[in-house]
């Protein structure tokens, strides 16, 4: 085992051809993710015309790096602009664009790559631990789990929205869960809320609604409001690498928060069917929810940055998982990932354990050096990718948003969604100007989705009994805790949260 | 360079132009047409799966042997196939716009949906390139193992499918109702879903076509007790496990039509004769090319092609079904349970 372990290792690190694959798939899979709205599952789709008559090792080597880096830059927008590039990148924003505005962006894209390169790498060793213990796990997690864990997502609506905050929060949360029953009923086979616009019968994108949400709305703001995203002058604070490095140094500072992100993004990147949005908001939950100093979040606390992204990029190694010894995707970027493995004559299923386990190590090698490679290069720019910040937003607004556009409209290929964009966009807008919040929104419409299918299996199988789950109880335990924290939390007076949390607007 | 094109062009348009006088059944070729032609090949879902393959395959190909034309794969996903064949249906029809869509729409049609835009049988049928059949699959740790015990189960079995209007949807509703089969359907499994449903026991059984099986199966988590249609001689077909149930025995034959031509290529109705004509002889060219059965073989896509009228016909038969079974479709269609 061991042999084979640093076998492998030797192997990647030596081959010349493989590694300078990788480096190339690394700097696609940056430059990709920085783009928003295209994300990893489109590059690799992209990527596979190229991958025919690649050596096996190599062209799985290729996509996975490509793949897994792509988290690790799309938090550059989220933090520097509030544009988020995906669903994902939205938890973000949250705290990362309030520490841009303070002039912070240089420690919090630090502190960000440094937890998504930490997170991959922690995602890469819960690979290699879990795979023993992978069938147990990933089969304990039936609908009615599914079902309990986006319920629980829902209450950390309850954190993101401050004192005097929750009925928004509530509200906010509700009008995401109502956008995500638009398009086909599974159950009942009829298109909901879609008049005869066969677009609309796929529900509403999810890439349109974030970038609606967050991005279009802080353009207007920065372009009503002139100057520069950081509001102050450049005179003032420098983007030195010593403020990068102070943002580097909050990851060891929080190392235990960063363990528990990656360790619980990396499980639920294993169990097929949450997805990655689910990971980072649940881990952005988490880290309000045992902060002591919860207040903080939403105005630029770093934790708010670290916690999201170790998660995201650690759910890349949980998902491989049982995408290579199931054959069964992990998320949506795997099931790509898996016609294309199966061009280059890899068979996923248990017998990899055995026959291929040269590949397996070869992969989980690639994870850790591809993110350490991604890492580098990005810190080494960021001084200067940092300093847009402190350009006028008359130069800025137009390029962002001709982004936005492009973004949205490539994602899945069609104009309607422009039309969705700016619909939805009213609405952010509305919400950013009244200082309500916006994460609320995200979140019930990426949770309500998998709630409400679970919910309808979990009755189908079982009736009401699948309450009586053993991992039902317990998940049913943490939701009730959570909500009699929150309730017990506002009585007491104590902010959760203050107002205007959760917007990402701290003007 | 310029001399043989014009030449071609001119042959070719001389050949259109008497054919057109002629109004002869038997269009000739007129590949000429094609050189500095953009042609667009839809491919109904999104990239990455095994529409998308086989579409990138095809086209790459017919670009070979349509010389001077560039093709451009362009994905058109959505509406489970509708979005794409919809465009398809509407494009003009100058030969410069094909594609491929799932053959499940044939049930969709039949069902008269409302989101149906086109006339499957008014297409221009360029070919297919698969035999894909339906199969009846059955999770290991189940006590079911032939067809038969299947029917004799006192419980009712947990069958996974996508949904109402999905293919296995109508399949799984049809044989049920036809063979009073101890079926309880489960709708919103998607993708892989009911693999890994069937792997922690939530659901006992589904239908779907054997190629996205296969590897389940290879992996001991599951077995076949049905097949509809197809080569292979491993399963029993269901068209004899059936025999003596005449409406079962049509139900049978349109879900084995349904396997028969997948993976297919067309463009919209009324095209002339004369660049259908060159898209099917580019097509065959395509599907017996020894460098695209090879790549085909190593994708696990084998290559079973039928081409133009006789896709066509198929597909016709397919579509001519008898009031019984079109109001199990459009059952299926309507409602849930």
């Amino acid at each position: 085992m061991i042999e084979v372990m640093f076998g492998s290792l030797a192997g990647l690190l030596t081959n010349g051809h493989t590694m300078g694959l990788m480096l190339l798939a690394v700097m696609i899979g940056l430059v990709v993710g920085a783009t928003p709205g295209i994300g990893g599952r489109l590059s690799i789709a992209l990527a596979i015309p190229f991958i025919y008559g690649m050596d096996m090792t190599q062209g799985a080597v290729f996509l996975l790096t490509m793949h897994a880096v792509n988290g690790t830059s799309g938090q550059i927008s989220s933090i520097m602009f509030g544009v988020p590039g995906d669903g994902d990148d939205a938890a973000t924003t949250v705290d990362g664009y309030p520490m841009a505005k303070k002039g912070e962006a240089g420690r919090a894209l630090g502190a960000s790559i440094t937890a998504s390169g930490v997170g991959g790498i922690i995602g890469a060793v819960v690979f290699a631990v879990m795979i023993p213990v992978l069938e147990p796990v990933v089969l304990a997690f039936s609908p009615a789990e599914f079902f309990l864990l986006a319920v629980l997502g829902i209450t950390f609506i309850a954190f993101l929205a401050g004192k005097g905050q929750i009925f928004k929060g509530i509200i906010v949360g509700l009008f995401g869960m109502m956008l995500s029953t638009v398009g086909m009923d599974p159950q009942t086979g009829t298109a909901r809320f879609s008049g005869d616009y066969l677009f609309l019968w796929d529900g509403i994108s999810t890439v349109t609604a974030v970038l609606a949400v967050f991005a279009i709305p802080e353009m207007i703001a920065l372009g009503a409001r002139g100057g520069s995203i950081a509001m102050m002058s450049s005179q003032n604070v420098t983007v030195s690498y010593r403020q990068l490095f102070q943002g580097v140094l909050e990851v060891p500072r929080h190392w235990w928060l960063v363990i528990r992100t990656s360790i619980i993004g990396a499980c639920i990147g294993m169990i097929p069917g949450l997805g990655g949005s689910a990971a980072a908001w649940l881990c952005y939950g988490h880290a309000v929810q045992t902060s002591k100093t919860p207040e903080r979040f939403g105005h630029g606390a770093v934790e708010g940055v670290i916690a999201p992204e170790t998660a995201s990029n650690a759910k890349e190694g949980g998902s491989l998982l049982p995408t290579l010894f199931f054959g069964i995707p992990g998320s949506s970027g795997m099931a790509v990932m898996m016609g294309a493995f199966l061009i280059l004559g890899i068979q996923p299923g248990p017998a990899m354990m055995t026959s291929n386990l040269p590949l397996v190590w070869t992969l989980i090698w690639a994870l850790v050096v591809g993110n350490l490679i991604a890492v580098t290069f990005l810190l080494f720019i960021t001084r200067w990718v940092a300093l847009l910040t402190f350009v006028n937003v008359s130069m800025l607004v137009p390029f962002i948003l001709t982004l936005v556009m492009v973004g949205v409209y490539s994602s899945e290929g069609q104009w309607e969604n422009l039309i969705v964009l700016l619909a939805i966009a009213a609405i952010g807008w509305g919400l950013q100007r009244y200082d309500w919040p916006r994460a609320p929104f995200v979140i019930g419409l990426v949770l309500g989705k998998i709630a409400e299918e679970s919910l309808h299996k979990a009755l189908g199988l079982w009736g009401m009994s699948f309450f009586w789950r053993p991992l039902s109880l317990v998940l049913i335990a943490l939701i009730c805790a959570t909500i009699a924290y929150a309730v017990y939390a506002n009585v007491k007076g104590k902010t959760v949260m203050p107002a205007g949390a959760g917007s990402g607007a701290g003007s | 360079m310029e001399g043989p094109v014009m030449k071609h062009v001119s042959t070719g348009a001389l050949v259109a132009a008497l054919v057109a006088v002629s109004g002869a059944a038997h269009a000739q070729a007129d590949k000429a047409f094609f050189s500095g032609k953009t042609v667009t090949y839809i491919v109904a879902t999104a990239p990455g799966g095994g529409y998308d393959t086989y579409g990138r395959l095809v086209a790459e190909y017919m670009q070979k042997y349509l010389p001077g034309s560039t093709f451009v794969v362009r994905n058109m996903p959505g509406a489970g196939h509708l979005v794409g064949t919809n465009a398809l249906y509407a494009s003009k029809p100058d030969g410069l716009t094909i594609g491929t869509f799932n053959t499940g729409l044939i049930y969709t049609q039949l069902a008269k949906h409302s989101g149906v835009k086109f006339d499957l049988t008014k297409m221009s049928w360029i070919g297919k390139a698969a035999t894909d059949p339906r199969a009846v699959i059955i999770a290991t740790q189940s006590p079911i193992k032939t067809w038969a015990d299947l029917g004799k189960m006192k419980d009712q079995q947990n069958f996974a499918t996508s949904g109402p209007g999905g293919a296995n949807f109508v399949e799984t509703l049809a044989l049920t109702a036809i063979l009073k089969l101890p079926i309880k359907m489960l709708s919103g499994y998607n993708g892989t879903d009911d693999q890994l449903a069937m792997r922690r026991g939530e659901i006992i059984g589904s239908i779907g076509s054997r190629s996205s099986f296969e590897q389940f199966v290879n992996n001991g988590y599951g077995r076949f007790i049905g097949q509809f249609g197809g080569g292979e001689k491993d399963v029993p077909q269901m068209a004899e496990l059936v025999k003596g149930n005449a409406e079962a025995e049509r139900l049978v034959r349109l879900i084995t039509a349904q396997g028969d031509i997948a993976r297919l290529t067309a463009g919209p109705p009324e095209m002339p004769a004369s660049h259908l004509a060159a898209l099917r002889d580019a097509y065959k060219q395509s599907m017996e090319d020894k460098e695209l059965q090879a790549r085909a073989i190593k994708l696990e896509k084998p290559v079973e092609p039928l081409y133009g009228a006789d896709v066509a016909k198929a597909v016709a038969e397919a579509l001519n079904q008898s009031p019984e079974v079109v109001n199990l479709l459009v059952e299926g269609f309507s409602k849930g349970k």
